[in-house]
């Protein structure tokens, strides 16, 4: 399956991109794309406690199975305000 | 309840905000909340505060809190902007209006409505040091 994984705020920084493509084994789970994430980018390891994650506009949990052509979002806690 | 959204770079003209209010009559408290960016950020002088934003995302978590409003009090109306981009110090980054019957309803959920953002709302800042 084909993914579009997007990092918001500083996570754009430390992955040094805004968006990425990555390339699943079908029923994959969030909480899987997240390990090989971190992976790629130990510095997204070290806030893996804090990190949100949404599947298109809706927060989900690391049991969300993803589908070909998710579009996934990490980010560190919001601020608005 | 109606409920309206801005998003936008735009300063927020709160005179013009409030000149655009329009509530039915049995209405008694209109509560309004302007959060103002500060001239520190910790320990460091700051000239104001780079928002980003997650437009899609930040509109979706906001009609969700609208509808969670809607649910727990009986409120007529929700109006809030948020600025995106740079906003300087001593401007508002955010305005919030609550229309309602009676006082108390109005002001808790002013206070949810902001609680909630705070915590789901794709919305991050940039201090920009002096």
């Amino acid at each position: 399956m084909k993914l579009t994984v997007r990092f918001w705020s500083y996570f754009a920084d430390v992955t040094g991109c805004r968006d990425a493509a990555f390339e699943v084994e079908e029923g994959t789970t969030l909480g899987e794309l997240h390990d090989q994430v971190c992976e790629q980018s130990p510095k997204l390891a070290d806030a893996r406690n804090s990190t949100l994650k949404a599947v298109g506009v809706d927060y989900q949990d690391d049991n969300f199975v993803l589908s070909d052509g998710d579009e996934i979002s990490f980010f560190p806690p919001v601020q608005g305000g | 309840m109606k409920a309206e959204l801005t998003l936008s770079p735009d300063p927020i003209d709160e005179a013009a905000l409030a000149k655009a209010r329009s509530i039915t009559d049995g209405m008694g408290a209109v509560v309004t909340f302007a959060g103002v960016v500060r001239g520190r950020e910790g320990e460091a002088a700051i000239t104001g505060i780079d928002y980003e934003s997650f437009d899609d995302m930040a509109r979706r978590q906001f009609e969700l809190i609208f509808a969670e409003i809607e649910q727990r009090w009986p409120i007529e109306s929700v109006r809030l902007a948020h600025r995106t981009g740079i906003v300087k110090v001593n401007e508002p980054s955010l305005w919030v209006e609550v229309v309602a019957a009676h006082r108390a309803e109005a002001f808790y959920a002013c206070q949810f409505l902001i609680d909630q953002m705070k915590q789901r709302v794709p919305i991050w800042k940039k201090p920009i040091l002096t």
